[in-house]
């Protein structure tokens, strides 16, 4: 793809990083221009600090040799932090969903991130994704459960799938996060999947001591 | 006066068959549908959890849509689903097939460009895929369907060669001729002949008139659903100048008897072992 499709009238330099911007996700050629002209409005030294942040994290970033997560050494901080429940994985299809489920500060085990899902239509097989990975780590024992976190659609659900009928031979747990309805969310608008889903996974209402009328 | 350029919107029929990420939270779908061909559009905001469109504009959904059209990515909204194809979500191998047959039928379709009977052939073969115990088959009757919707019908009572009529014999078939081969008039220097035996060519002619129900209902041995999967794939092959992606992980889930534990081991990372 030419620059010029983008940016027809732009000097080339400026054409280049257009198309540079164009190409990030979620970036259209509106947006890459604005980026770009905001970046040459900006002062030398951000705009050096900028570019240096972009170099540091190509350099220094890889992936933890354990949980594929990004990190800044062979072992990632999360695998390296033994307060952490080791007995647990979480497997994920996105670094950023590590983030997404640390943030609910609710689960303090390990993670493991696939680096994608199995897409047929778009050739993505399991061999593509860090599943020989995972097995390793189950091989001495210590792991009693895996918890699927990949993302609640098509895709998503057929990943989980594989991944238990891989894992389900080795005697380990496999869990999946439960699907329902989102909070705040009608069901006058809900799919029939996550209808179904929501009545399989229903749960008792518990009981209240207090306050019933008699 | 209305201004010169109104949008058009119209609401249409439509099954998803590829969706990727636009965006912070914007899902790109497209769709199969009967009058417009394919059909790309931008959902707003489908992957946030409160969103109406999300849950419904997920791969191999029938669904009814509103599009908005524009100079680039149509505007997709008031999603509701006709069909979520359950069976197909729960099981694997379904969803492989399912898969196989939502990418054929994107490759087979252009934009604006209507095809009903394709629309039609890909929710039969989805609903039957769905419940049938002879999914092969209906595959089978999925290829051989849309190369005859789409002008490539095999050729399989006259040689392609010599255009004499065939005897009930074993014979070849050659994709880049689009049909059966007389075994005695086989052309000089040709590589990809493909062997068709009397039964085989039987189940390849029987495809070719049988209707969805009549085709499932018919058992083959091993060898003949050998023979039959080369044939219709390389003439899809053939006609659509590739294979399919989502052929090696339909492949890989079928061969798998009892869901194998080991990942397949014929990819390029075993350099490493
Ligand atoms: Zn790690």
């Amino acid at each position: 793809m030419p620059s010029s499709d983008i940016a027809p009238s732009a000097a080339p330099p400026v054409a280049r990083l257009i198309e540079a911007f164009h190409r990030l996700p979620g970036i259209g050629p509106k947006s890459a221009q604005r980026l770009t002209y905001h970046l040459i409005r900006m002062p030398q030294d951000e705009a050096e600090e900028f570019a240096a942040a972009i170099l540091g994290v190509k350099e220094r970033v890889v992936l933890c040799d354990t949980c594929a997560n990004i990190a800044e050494a062979v072992e990632c901080t999360i695998c390296g932090d033994l307060q952490r429940d080791s007995t647990r994985i979480c497997v994920v299809e996105e670094p950023l969903d590590v983030v997404a489920v640390e943030r609910a500060r609710v689960y303090s085990g390990k993670y493991h991130v696939l680096h994608g899902v199995i897409s047929p239509v778009n050739g993505v097989g399991p061999n593509d994704l860090k599943l020989r990975e995972l097995l390793e780590r189950l091989r001495d024992g210590t792991v009693v459960e895996v918890i699927v976190a990949t993302n609640p659609n098509l895709e998503g659900e057929a990943t989980a799938m594989y991944i238990q009928q891989l894992i389900g031979p080795l005697g380990v747990k496999v869990t999946r996060l439960a699907r329902g309805l989102p909070s705040g969310s009608d069901i006058e608008y809900a799919d029939d999947s996550t209808l179904a889903h929501a009545l399989e996974s229903r749960a008792e209402i518990p009981q209240r001591q207090t306050g019933t009328p008699e | 006066m209305t201004s010169k350029r109104r949008p058009v919107t119209y609401t249409t029929d439509g099954v998803v068959v590829r969706t990727s990420n636009l965006g912070e939270a914007d899902r790109i779908i497209t769709l199969i549908t009967p009058i417009h061909g394919i059909v790309r559009g931008v959902a707003k905001a489908a992957r946030k959890p409160g969103s109406k469109m999300g849950g419904h504009l997920d791969l191999l959904k029938h669904v009814s849509v509103s599009v908005r059209e524009t100079r680039t990515l149509h505007g997709l909204s008031q999603v509701s689903t006709v069909n979520g194809y359950r069976g197909l979500r729960d099981d694997l191998d379904r969803f492989s097939r399912g898969s196989y047959i939502s990418e054929m039928a994107e490759r087979f379709s252009v934009e604006n460009g209507a095809n009903q009977p394709l629309f039609r052939l890909l929710l039969d073969v989805l609903s039957t895929l769905e419940v049938s115990d002879n999914p092969e088959m209906a595959i089978h009757f999925y290829e051989m369907r849309l190369l005859q919707l789409s002008g490539f019908a095999p050729e399989l009572s006259r040689c392609v060669e010599s255009g004499v009529e065939l005897e009930p014999a074993n014979h070849l078939y050659s994709a880049d001729r689009g049909g059966l081969v007389n075994n005695e008039s086989r052309p000089v220097g040709e590589t990809a002949l493909l062997p068709a035996s009397l039964n085989t060519i039987k189940l390849l002619r029987f495809l070719s008139r049988a209707d969805i129900a009549q085709a499932t209902a018919m058992k083959s041995g091993e060898d003949e659903n050998r023979q039959l999967s080369r044939i219709l794939r390389a003439q899809i092959h053939h006609v659509l100048d590739r294979g399919l992606r989502s052929e090696a992980f339909m492949d890989e889930v079928r061969t798998r008897p009892g869901h194998g534990n080991g990942i397949g081991r014929t990819t390029s990372d075993s350099s490493n072992e």
